[in-house]
């Protein structure tokens, strides 16, 4: 059974006495362990079915199942559980918690899961190795460059060990060599640790390291190669 | 991991965070004082009331407080359990008289109080409030310590004879010589401009009523609970004698007293109202900053408990640290107010209400009600003005929170 299954899904926004469609009938199925992208330019549904994917949002019609259950129609609580244990995000701006430091700042997600410290602390450390942020854990996010923020955030998406990791944009902030360098960064802990990647991004540098490219255009799938 | 978070991001805006801080600590500190000097003016009016005359209890004849009959008298021999309760600190035994006081061409009519001088000095405390001479004497026969405004209208000084006279119990005239030992100032110009203490012996022989009584005054360890001692007290006391309590003697002062509890309530819902809409604001400005930093955290799975709970322990921190400076800065205005005060005799003069005297000064007492009241209304007053604000941060959609500039 794939990792995430999407059926028929749709999602209609009203916008004043109008309705957008964003994402129209689409299927998909993405595998644990893949690096996958989708492409498509702004406004061709993918951010919006990233955060379908990523139990934000919820579909105006169709099934959205991860990890063998429907979560579609989850309520509330049940969706921020699943988002807990389940999924990293990774967001274009960084969206670092600003007063916390940036090894609080990773293991945020390790401390509502109620993890103990000892064992949060060792996996920092050995994230943080692993990132390149040795010799930062104390620094608040204002105090990092972009790249450094986003290397953190990206220790705060993998550090309760979740089944998907979904980026939004993750290098639109970020210079050419930057995100060069965090492409592959993400691409070994994908390669290392059999985490699933899931980008959104019209970004050619991102859509050359990927692994699967599904293009959306005007809220359908385009293509899937 | 909420309390760390909370404490930190009320430290996010300095300024703003320092101001709001800033208005709860006084407005809770001034309340306080405010409090204080309320509580203050309430005891020193309940005092001069019934320390510089009244007592806190009397025990006399059955309606004698109605019409001050002089035969309505008892013996003084009486054996009175009431007087040995514990919750009884001192009595004095006394006999009424009202009567024309003369000094050379000056005459006034004045109330004559016969009383044993440290009895009475256990229950009254007009031997503070002396503004010449001296108090009067156990062994004294005729002395008399006379009001301030008495004596102005007399124009005596203590040494000076004067002569009382009124009717006795017998039918006759009495009359006789009484010699100023000392004149009071009490400021309540009802007893300053009427009232003579002369020893309770010449006025029992100059009344024809030897061995007699009109009152037993009482002084109590709890003036407020009074009533209930009084109640206590009537069931040991002989059918002809009745226990009053301040509250009966001075029906005005007790309502003013009960006044005070809804007037404190009004005076601390006025003041918080403000105080609260100020941490509204800054509790709704601070979500309002934060609304993607929200959905952020919900994104990576905090639940909207977590959040709510977030923002109120924010509230709760401001509440907290306001609390500890504002209560601390108010006791010690409080304190200054009740060792130092603030003499406004030089504008003011006395004003005598409902029974008892306001005095010119500014001063304070420390009651715990004074100081619990602001505490715990502060901190309710935080929990609900955060209320809101982590109401609507809790029920933010990720998605949309995120998507917030």
């Amino acid at each position: 059974m794939p990792l995430i299954e999407l059926k028929s899904v749709s999602k209609i926004y009203p916008l004043g006495n109008q309705q957008v469609v964003a994402v129209e009938d689409l299927s998909l199925q993405i595998e644990a362990g893949e690096f996958t992208v989708l492409a498509g330019p702004s406004g061709s549904g993918k951010t919006t079915l990233l955060n379908m994917i990523g139990c934000l949002d919820r579909p105006s019609n169709g099934e959205v199942w991860l990890d063998a259950e429907e979560v579609g129609q989850a309520d509330s609580k049940t969706l921020s559980q699943i988002r807990l244990n389940k999924i990293g995000f990774i967001f274009q701006s960084f969206n670092l918690v600003p007063v916390l430091t940036a090894a609080e700042n990773a293991e945020f997600t390790m401390m509502l899961m109620g993890i103990g410290k000892k064992q949060r602390r060792q996996r920092i450390v050995d994230l943080f190795a692993q990132l390149g942020l040795q010799g930062l854990e104390d620094r608040k996010p204002n105090d990092l460059s972009g790249g450094q923020q986003q290397r953190v955030a990206i220790a705060r998406a993998m550090a309760a060990e979740p089944a998907v990791v979904l980026a939004d944009e993750p290098t639109a902030s970020l210079d050419t060599q930057t995100s060069e360098e965090l492409l592959a960064l993400m691409k070994e802990l994908n390669r290392e640790q059999g985490t699933t990647f899931i980008f959104s991004s019209h970004d050619p540098l991102v859509i050359s390291h990927a692994q699967r490219v599904v293009s959306l255009r005007d809220g359908r799938l385009e293509s899937d190669r | 991991m909420l309390w760390q978070l909370a404490l930190r991001n009320i430290w996010r805006n300095r300024r703003r965070t320092l101001l709001t801080l800033s208005a709860m600590v006084i407005s809770s500190a001034l309340l306080i004082l405010c409090l204080g000097v309320f509580s203050g003016m309430l005891k020193d009016m309940l005092a001069s009331a019934t320390e510089q005359y009244f007592g806190h209890l009397v025990i006399s004849a059955k309606g004698y407080q109605d019409d001050r009959d002089m035969f309505a008298n008892f013996p003084a021999d009486l054996d009175l359990p009431a007087l040995r309760h514990p919750q009884v600190t001192g009595y004095s035994p006394r006999l009424r008289s009202f009567g024309l006081l003369s000094f050379a061409n000056n005459s006034a009519p004045v109330e004559l109080l016969g009383i044993r001088p440290q009895h009475e000095q256990q229950v009254t405390s007009l031997q503070d409030h002396l503004q010449s001479g001296r108090y009067l004497r156990e062994e004294e026969r005729n002395g008399a310590v006379i009001g301030a405004g008495l004596a102005k209208r007399l124009a005596v000084q203590p040494g000076d004879e004067l002569v009382f006279v009124t009717q006795a119990a017998d039918g006759s005239i009495g009359n006789d010589l009484l010699q100023v030992s000392g004149i009071f100032s009490t400021g309540d110009q009802g007893h300053d401009n009427s009232l003579v203490l002369v020893p309770l012996g010449w006025l029992q022989q100059l009344l024809v009523l030897p061995g007699k009584l009109h009152e037993i005054s009482l002084r109590v360890e709890q003036p407020r609970q009074a009533a209930i001692l009084a109640g206590q007290l009537t069931g040991g006391m002989p059918p002809e004698l009745e226990v009053l309590d301040w509250g009966q003697m001075l029906p005005e002062m007790k309502e003013v007293v009960a006044s005070y509890d809804v007037s404190r309530m009004i005076i601390v819902t006025i003041l918080y109202i403000a105080t609260g809409l100020g941490i509204l604001n800054t509790f709704f400005m601070s979500v309002l900053e934060r609304t993607r930093e929200f959905g952020v955290l919900m994104a990576v799975g905090m639940r909207p408990g977590q959040i709510r709970l977030m923002v109120l322990l924010e509230t709760l921190a401001m509440g907290l640290i306001s609390l500890i400076f504002g209560v601390g800065l108010g006791v010690l205005l409080s304190l200054y107010m009740a060792f130092v005060g603030i003499d406004l005799s030089g504008s003011l003069t006395p004003i005598t209400y409902a029974g008892g005297t306001i005095l010119p000064r500014l001063h304070a007492v420390l009651e715990t009600a004074n100081i619990l009241v602001p505490a715990v209304v502060l901190l309710l007053v935080c929990l609900l003005a955060g209320f809101l604000p982590a109401n609507r941060a809790a029920r933010m959609q990720p998605v949309v929170a995120i998507r917030e500039e």
